[in-house]
């Protein structure tokens, strides 16, 4: 089975910086995936290329096997509302709901009816005069409604309040079990999206530091707990991504998962185990990504 | 290419930009005009400029149509050559629908004696020598023109910033200047009045469309690497 989206060695270059410095990528598909990253890793830049919104400095793209660029076999099977998108002038939620339905072939418009009802979406004012949340909303309901083979939603939740927001993963849930597709939803709200996503991916600094299944990256570090000499004593030798003390007490998460018998042994130490969350393991990687990267910059710096 | 006839649909979904907006600003011009005629002393025939009133709209929703709906049809993964010809095709008809308004604001105006004050805002002579028809042709030309130069305008701000768009228009002002100069130079000034003269409104309103279509054609291959 070819993959539905392969990226390999891309990049994007603004001027001086690199929004995306050399980026390797193949998702195979049906699933629902979390582009994970800090505000300005990359993660709209990347959305926008695979979607030909914007252009590649160098590297190859394909989705469904094709460049997507002027491309309406592609397209066509394609989703991408952009956080802050622009809508025509003077339009009402309506019109773009309309619109949707020229242009989507899977469009359902019952479930698009459902979902204004559940969001409240106010149809007699314009869009421009929507709140933030408000026309977020109405890029989720494009999203989920038009059902695209391929959809993406970029920070979906700004501004939706938290029974919104979870209309919104209780939905996207749902629908993807009835319509299996392939979704790609960026996030930095780690934590709310961790037991949606089965595939992560983090982003940072226009480079991809993970890519893996969600429960595998679960497994991929630990935190233990307890007296500080005995914790260290443990963790020496080992890759710690983070340290913590309180008074006599240490807390050290490192990399790499435990055998049964490791696990045996830390307990019987008198030590606690305690899983490390997604969005902890996605902020201590990220930390270290960055600490590696200013230590280079320094080293080149005194060169 | 019904991907294409999507794209005019998705133009016109809110039928206030190219129908109803359109008809009001022309509807208050012929009343302002109307009045002011009503008020100019003297029995001989009144023109004036209030026609063009929604040419100059056409102007903004060309800006539009690239700043606003180009972003909203890349969420719905529309390509930009279909968007650039359904859109091209959307002008068009909006263009021809405002020429035939003018059309008929000329026919009410010769049918009423000026509105009963001997005042003309769309029966301007010049205009109607080569008869409806190349009066049709000379609105149509400017209310096309006028889209394309908007949204050319705009594509070029989107792509290379307002620095580009300065220059380009300097640019194009220091051609008109320097044939200015060149006219002026070789004593040409009676001739080009001459050639204007036999050129005819219709006549300058067909170069006018042959400037359209090249126009037409930079802006489309500026469109084709813009980003929403």
């Amino acid at each position: 089975m070819t993959a539905v989206i392969e990226v390999q060695n891309l990049t994007k270059r603004y001027k001086d910086t690199r929004a995306l410095d050399n980026i390797s990528l193949s998702l195979e598909g049906g699933a629902i995936y979390g582009l994970l990253g800090r505000n300005g890793a990359g993660k709209t830049t990347l959305m926008s290329i695979l979607t030909a919104q914007n252009f590649e400095s160098s590297g190859t793209v394909r989705v469904f096997g094709e460049h997507p660029y002027e491309n309406s076999r592609v397209l066509n099977r394609v989703c991408f509302v952009r956080e802050g998108q622009k809508y025509p002038d003077d339009a009402y939620p309506r019109h773009a709901f309309a619109a949707a339905r020229l242009f989507f072939e899977n469009w359902d418009q019952d479930l698009a009816d459902e979902l204004i009802a559940e969001f409240q979406l106010p149809m007699k004012q314009t869009i421009k005069k929507l709140s933030r949340g408000q026309l977020s909303a109405v890029g989720v309901i494009i999203g989920l409604a038009s059902r695209a083979d391929l959809t993406f939603f970029d920070e979906p939740y700004l501004g939706l309040d938290a029974v919104a927001r979870q209309i919104f993963y209780d939905r996207l849930l749902a629908d993807y079990a009835e319509h299996p597709r392939t979704i790609v939803l960026s996030s930095h709200l780690i934590d709310e999206v961790s037991n949606l996503i089965e595939k992560v991916i983090v982003i940072d600094s226009g480079r991809i530091i993970l890519n893996e299944d969600t429960d595998a990256v679960r497994d991929r570090a630990v935190t233990v707990v307890g007296d500080a000499e005995a914790v260290d004593a443990w963790a020496s030798g080992r890759e710690i991504l983070h340290r913590e003390t309180l008074g006599r007490v240490a807390s050290v998460t490192v990399l790499g998962a435990l055998s049964a018998a490791e696990r045996a042994e830390v307990t019987a130490s008198g030590l606690d185990l305690t899983p490390v969350s997604l969005q902890q393991l996605v902020v201590r990687l990220t930390q270290k990504a960055e600490a590696a990267d200013r230590a280079s910059t320094a080293k080149e710096g005194v060169l | 290419m019904r991907r294409t006839l999507n794209v005019i649909r998705l133009q016109l979904i809110n039928r206030q930009t190219f129908v109803w907006v359109p008809l009001i600003i022309l509807g208050s011009a012929t009343v302002l005009s109307v009045l002011i005629y009503a008020m100019i002393p003297g029995d001989g025939p009144k023109y004036g400029g209030g026609g063009q009133a929604p040419l100059w709209y056409f102007f903004a929703i060309g800006i539009s149509a690239m700043t606003l709906t180009f972003p909203f049809s890349q969420a719905m993964s529309i390509t930009r050559r279909d968007f650039f010809v359904g859109t091209m095709l959307t002008a068009i008809l909006g263009s021809a629908f405002l020429a035939a308004l003018f059309l008929l604001g000329g026919g009410i105006e010769v049918a009423t004696n000026g509105y009963g004050v001997n005042g003309y805002m769309f029966y301007l002579p010049w205009l109607w020598e080569a008869g409806p028809l190349g009066a049709f042709v000379v609105y149509f030309t400017l209310a096309l023109f006028l889209f394309v130069l908007g949204f050319t305008g705009a594509t070029i701000y989107k792509s290379w910033g307002p620095t580009a768009v300065t220059i380009v228009g300097v640019g194009l002002s220091l051609v008109l200047v320097g044939l200015v100069f060149l006219v002026t130079r070789l004593e040409l000034w009676v001739q080009v009045g001459l050639t204007m003269g036999d050129l005819g409104a219709l006549g300058l309103a067909l170069w006018g469309l042959a400037i359209v279509v090249l126009l037409g054609a930079v802006s489309f291959f500026a469109f084709r690497r813009a980003t929403p």
